[in-house]
């Protein structure tokens, strides 16, 4: 063995070396296993010489510390950076996290209700919405004068015609009570006098205003 | 030279993930954490299962260590600590051992070498390394022997032994060092040599 490294192994030993040295040499003594062998000679040459009675020199101390430790997870973990700035930032950590999740839970709650196909408008009023876009629209074109917007409503899958709606709930109204029937028929022909009728769902509007 | 820098960068290499840089420090420490605990139980048996539980704790609690007192001062801390409460917590229970204690120190010491020799070549062993190194510090030049008695028995620094042996500090250093390996090299033949437990140190 190197006896400039065994010279400072002993200096070490003795806190005679200097910090940088010592760095490098802790290194190499963390892996270097005949190194340490001679390190734990070293600690036994001093428990001799101040005549440590009692104590059993060739314990396998260190070997059952060794082996309870390997089950331990390595220290790194635990020793990241603990400065005062982190350390007040941790208790909103998880404030902030809920708030997040609070946040994307209600985009979802709302994403989904505007793409529901049963949302909780009810059915005249779904069904209306086409028709007021289309007069708007037409309003809009009108006011712009020298226009050629086309707008384009999107296709709604609940545009359910009126009429065979009506004649699917008339067809099968021996499956449906009496009072049900009754309900849904004069709901159609009291809030839909507009759509009765219609075959064909408004969906493209072309509108062009000279 | 800033005290305990060689505990320290041992430390932080801990404190980094490096497991095999406790294993160094525990066999630098692991005799004078026994003989430390020892004062507080009798049995060296017991006192070696304290001085492991006192470093397991050294090391789970090792990210909070920042540096402010050696090393060697904070495990003192933490042995004693440990010693204390497992001589609470033996003395709480009703066992055998305790009788034997109270009543007859003759059986407790009996009942502490039982222990031991449940490994007998442990106790020949030590007993050869004992001779083994008094032997050769015996047969050390006399400038070696008074230095490296000064650093381990007295326990004087480097600048402190130059000052009295009246030499530079470097010749201290390297003194300490060659009394060291004329030692380690007869320590060397009992472990692998003799008996072949060269192992057991680590």
């Amino acid at each position: 063995m190197n006896e400039e490294l065994d010279s400072q192994l002993s200096a070490m030993f003795d806190d005679e070396l200097p910090p940088p040295e010592c760095e490098l040499l802790a290194r190499r003594l963390s892996r270097d296993e005949p190194l340490k062998a001679r390190w734990g000679r070293y600690a036994i040459v001093g428990a001799v010489i101040r005549a440590e009675r009692g104590v059993r020199l060739n314990a396998p101390l260190a070997g059952r510390v060794n082996a309870v430790l390997l089950a331990e997870p390595a220290l790194a973990a635990h020793t990241a950076p603990r400065d005062r700035t982190s350390a007040r930032l941790r208790w909103w950590q998880p404030l902030a996290a809920g708030a997040v999740a609070a946040g994307v839970a209600t985009v979802s709650i709302l994403w989904l209700r505007a793409q529901s196909p049963a949302g909780d408008a009810p059915l005249a009023a779904r069904v209306a919405q086409p028709q007021a876009a289309v007069g708007a629209a037409r309003a809009g074109t009108a006011a712009q004068g020298d226009s050629y917007i086309v707008p384009v409503t999107k296709p709604v899958g609940v545009m359910v015609p009126s009429t065979e709606l009506a004649n699917y709930v008339v067809a099968h109204s021996m499956f449906s009570p009496p009072v049900a029937r009754r309900n849904l028929l004069s709901s159609f022909m009291t809030s839909e006098p507009a759509a009765a009728g219609t075959d064909e769902p408004q969906s493209d509007v072309k509108t062009v205003a000279q | 030279m800033s005290a305990d820098a060689s505990d320290l960068s041992l430390v932080r290499r801990v404190q980094r993930g490096d497991k095999g840089a406790f294993d160094a420090l525990v066999l630098k420490y692991q005799h004078k954490l026994v003989k430390l605990v020892m004062r507080y139980v009798r049995n060296p048996a017991e006192a070696e299962d304290i001085a492991q539980e006192a470093f397991i704790k050294a090391y789970r609690a090792l990210p909070q260590f920042r540096g402010d007192s050696a090393f060697y001062t904070w495990l003192y801390r933490i042995a004693i600590n440990t010693a204390k409460n497992a001589v609470v917590s033996r003395d709480r229970s009703p066992v055998e051992y305790d009788l034997d204690r109270n009543n007859n120190d003759e059986s407790y010491d009996m009942q502490g070498r039982m222990k031991d020799s449940e490994t007998p070549e442990g106790l020949v062993l030590t007993d050869e390394i004992r001779s083994t190194v008094n032997a050769a510090i015996d047969a050390l030049p006399e400038d070696l022997r008074t230095a490296i008695v000064l650093r381990e028995l007295e326990g004087l620094s480097y600048e402190e032994i130059a000052a009295a042996m009246d030499c530079p500090v470097g010749t201290v250093r390297s003194r300490i060092f060659r009394a060291r390996e004329a030692i380690d090299r007869r320590l060397r033949e009992v472990f692998e040599g003799g008996l072949g437990r060269a192992e057991e140190l680590g």
